[in-house]
């Protein structure tokens, strides 16, 4: 069958987009939903859920310090999610589908408010969660280090021990939030359709809804702060969650609205890579960063649910005075460590896997090798999300858990440290015998792998009840987990953006700022981190602000270290700022000479992403073969002549004519929820 | 307004041929039947957490509070609400099978009317939990069931919400497919993904309808 064309109908796409400016009845881009819409939403809803709380418990008891019950709270923070969903238009698309409309297309803006709306491109959605990510990332480093200097000395303080705990739950509730998308966010959404072939995203309005409300997340556990903050550290156990003040409302609401933001992302994004994937991209052809957000996927979709549930079930206890969480009433404080950790493990490595899908990416780009037993890469990635669901019980050997069960969980513990071998061993195999391109991404994964080395067999140390029971509640686990995923997510996550920036934004990054960023973060990583796993061994508990004299030279090491590591923060953003607006320096169409589908598009990428659907031809790791055929034909070949789709598939000009004369059923394209 | 650093020449017009229209049209067919079983996922984990509450409380028995003198919610407004969600998943089963037989109005009824019925079944929820003979907070089972009423009242207007917009949908289809052998049988890309959702739907009606008699045995029988 001849491949002939078919224009779209109407203005479908921004070369086609008229001007708008100046045509009477036009709407400004201000006045179409867009952030300042949603702020006004967030504040309305606040203050008319206040009321309606106020309406319906206005007798009840104030909580302490603040002139606000805890239902009211609660609805204050509902409302305002909503008004804030509503003012981005998140609501516009539901509303027209129970009219039985489809609504037209977004149509695609040249104009800088696209960043600041609800948008069908996951491109500028991706950007939109960087620069998402990145607030979280710096709200909570700020908090980080606000918890450092207080730490300084060991008895002269800063802050007040209700301050420092609040400060600390905070800090810890809003990294978590942020890691959770730290790379599904901004690298998955970005890149995922790219790297597939694909041209768009299967749900592209879940996708922005994905991200609004992940920044509602943000603004509603913001306000725990004015609300006395909440003291419970970022696990929330049990029986403090119930008696905590309203600051506590503000992290089972945000954390319940981030966990729906979480499996939007994830349903969308699992629904796009076994979907959308390009004719011929057979599984085993599927780029193994893909593979990584694919299993993330899934313990998004399916792990998440129980977090909001479980936030769900606190807000009850704390509203309508049910008792889930209330031993005393028949609840049990047990119940809330289980469902929490029933996520709160596979969150982990929600954090985890893509940040290896990162690393697994790049080197064999920087060592011009195939990436090393890739099945074994794709099924370890696979084994690790299994197992992660059986394991949530080694968080409660201390507590909450029948003696006789801890060595089974000790053992599914234990297990799960094979895949994750499985991932290590790939990589190292990949370096084996490598003329490895020191490149930044490079840089990156290296110290990732160090890292993650040092956190990942401390891991298996305290899989092991004895080891487990010592240190519980130490500064050691502390050490742990921020080697894991600062150390393993935020190191890939860094080298992952120095990797595909240039592909994003179309400029380079300054490679002697992005080399000094590199080795200041890793020392100071090491610096901040290593000493603590000294001090937790000494004896040191978390979240608590006083400790022993004999701990303050470890403890200044790491503050200092800690201050020198934002500062590192601040190198990064620098360059960022300095390198893509003031000094830009255009970059090459594949600066590092990669063979993935992502580069082979147009830079910068059209809004479609290809100008024809690709056809893959092969693996994207063929690195060290000088004559191995490009990974996919990106405009010759004929949906039809591969087998992609049949003759009679193809859909006639007639039929691509809409049947009904609404002005979103004109868009020939498929309708998209 | 315009951002006059991105090149025009970035944003060429789309020319799609009419087989990479039928591979994306295959492809969003798939991401339907995709998504509607993730949906079930999503639900069963949300549900089998609330699952996990009622057997961990009720083995605990902290206090000898499960459920003091065996207090059980009035059962006859949960038969209610549990026969008013079987009838709606039935009737979008019904409703289905007659539309595949090419019977767009029998759909029709049988869609509106489950409709009707699921919006019962969240009328008669929230209107038992105004009038429970037991505190919240005063039993684990109290707590559960205040806990799993919420949720049942949510799983249920989505489950209405999505048969209402099929139905809204097929009242601006129907016509305008007349000519191309009826909305059972029309190829057009908009109908067939149509058929995909509606089925998807029903599917989700099945699933809502196992959930409810799971958790009406559970706090009603057993």
């Amino acid at each position: 069958m001849a491949t002939s064309t078919l224009d779209t109908d109407g203005p479908s796409y921004p070369g086609e987009v008229p001007e708008s400016h100046g045509i009477i009845g036009a709407r400004s881009d201000w006045l179409k939903p867009n952030l300042v819409w949603a702020v006004a939403g967030a504040v309305g809803g606040w203050f008319f859920g206040r009321y309606v709380g106020d309406l319906i418990a206005g007798n009840w008891t104030v909580s302490q310090d603040t002139t606000m019950n805890n239902v009211s709270v609660v609805f204050a923070m509902s409302f305002g999610v909503l008004g804030w969903i509503a003012g981005i238009g998140g609501l516009t698309y539901p509303f027209l589908k129970m009219l039985g409309r489809e609504p037209a297309p977004v149509l695609p803006s040249r104009s800088w408010v696209r960043y600041f709306r609800m948008t069908e491109d996951h491109k500028v959605v991706g950007l939109q969660y960087l620069v998402g990510v990145l607030v979280f990332l710096f709200t909570g480093g700020l908090l980080a280090m606000a918890i450092r200097t207080e730490l300084l000395s060991p008895t002269s303080h800063v802050f007040g021990p209700g301050t420092y705990i609040a400060i600390v739950s905070e800090h810890g509730t809003m990294m978590m939030m942020m890691a959770s998308s730290a790379v599904v966010g901004p690298l998955g959404n970005w890149l995922v359709p790219l790297m597939i072939g694909s041209r768009r995203m299967a749900f592209p309005r879940i996708e922005a809804f994905s991200f609004w409300i992940f920044m509602a997340g943000y603004l509603v556990i913001m306000t725990a702060l004015p609300l006395g903050g909440f003291p419970t550290g970022w696990t929330a156990y049990a029986p403090l969650q119930t008696q905590a003040n309203p600051g506590m409302d503000a992290y089972l609401v945000g954390f319940a609205v981030i966990g729906i933001g979480m499996i939007a992302a994830g349903f969308n994004l699992a629904a796009t890579i076994i979907n959308y994937r390009a004719p011929r991209m057979t599984w085993s052809r599927v780029p193994i960063f893909v593979w990584s957000i694919l299993a993330t996927t899934a313990l998004l979709v399916l792990a998440t649910p129980t977090l909001v549930v479980a936030g769900y079930l606190g807000v009850l206890d704390r509203t309508v005075q049910t008792a889930f969480y209330v031993t005393e009433h028949g609840g049990s404080s047990f119940l809330w460590e289980n469902l929490f950790w029933f996520f709160g493990h596979p969150e982990v490595y929600i954090m985890a896997l893509p940040g290896f899908g990162i690393v697994m990416e790049m080197m064999p780009v920087f060592t011009r090798k195939p990436l090393f037993a890739y099945r074994v890469a794709a099924a370890g990635m696979i084994g690790v999300a299994l197992l992660s669901f059986f394991v949530w019980q080694h968080h409660l050997f201390q507590s909450g858990i029948n003696p006789d069960m801890r060595p089974l969980f000790m053992l599914t513990t234990e297990l799960i440290s094979i895949p994750t071998g499985f991932l290590f061993l790939v990589t190292l195999g990949t370096l084996w015998r490598a003329k490895i391109r020191f490149e930044v991404p490079m840089l990156f994964c290296l110290g990732m792998l160090f890292n993650f080395l040092i956190g990942g067999i401390t891991g298996v140390f305290l899989s092991d009840v004895p080891v487990d029971v010592t240190v519980h509640g130490s500064f050691f686990v502390m050490a742990h987990f921020h080697y894991t995923i600062m150390g393993g997510l935020i190191f890939a996550l860094f080298g992952g953006l120095y990797y595909w920036l240039p592909k994003m934004t179309g400029k380079v990054l300054n490679q002697r700022l992005a080399k000094i960023h590199f080795w200041t973060f890793f020392v100071f990583f090491n610096c901040t981190f290593f000493p603590l796993f000294l001090v937790g061994l000494l004896g040191m508990p978390r979240r608590v602000f006083e400790y022993a004299h004999n701990l303050q030279t470890l403890n200044d090491i790491s503050s200092v270290s800690a201050f020198l590591l934002g500062a590192s923060f601040l190198i990064f953003i620098f360059n960022f700022v300095w390198s893509v607006y003031i000094d830009p320096v255009k970059a090459p169409d594949n600066p590092w000479n990669s063979r993935g589908l992502e580069w082979q598009t147009a830079s910068p990428v059209p809004w479609f992403n290809f100008e024809r659907i690709p056809v893959v031809l092969t693996d994207p790791y063929r690195y060290s073969e000088p004559d191995a055929p490009p990974v996919a034909d990106l405009g010759v070949a004929s949906l039809v002549s591969v087998g992609a789709i049949s003759y009679g598939e193809a859909v006639s000009p007639r039929d691509v004519e809409s049947p009904l004369d609404q002005p979103g059923d004109l868009d020939p394209r498929p309708p998209i929820l | 307004m315009a951002d006059k650093l991105v090149p025009a020449e970035s944003f060429p017009t789309l020319r799609e041929t009419p087989e990479e229209i039928a591979y994306e049209l295959r492809s969003h067919e798939g991401a339907l039947w995709s998504g509607s079983r993730m949906l079930m996922g999503i639900w069963a984990f949300a549900f089998a957490a609330l699952g996990f509450a009622y057997f961990y409380l009720r083995s605990a028995n902290n206090a000898d509070l499960w459920r003091p003198a065996h207090i059980t919610a009035p059962s006859g407004v949960g038969a209610a609400v549990f026969a008013f969600s079987l009838a709606s998943a039935f009737l979008a089963t019904y409703g289905l099978w007659r539309f595949r037989s090419g019977s767009g109005l029998d759909w029709e009824v049988a869609g509106w009317t489950g409709v009707l019925c699921s919006l019962t079944a969240v009328s008669l929820q929230i209107w038992q939990l105004t009038d429970l003979p037991f505190f919240p907070g005063s039993s684990g089972y109290a707590s559960c069931f205040v806990g799993w009423a919420g949720m049942n009242i949510v799983l249920l207007l989505c489950g209405a919400y999505w048969l209402e917009t099929l139905l809204a949908r097929h009242l601006r289809l129907r016509r305008a497919v007349v000519e191309d052998g009826g909305l059972a049988r029309s190829t057009l890309p908009a109908v067939r993904l149509f058929r995909v959702n509606l089925e998807g739907c029903t599917y989700f009606w099945v699933f809502i309808a196992f959930v409810a008699l799971f958790f009406w045995m559970l706090f009603y029988v057993v």
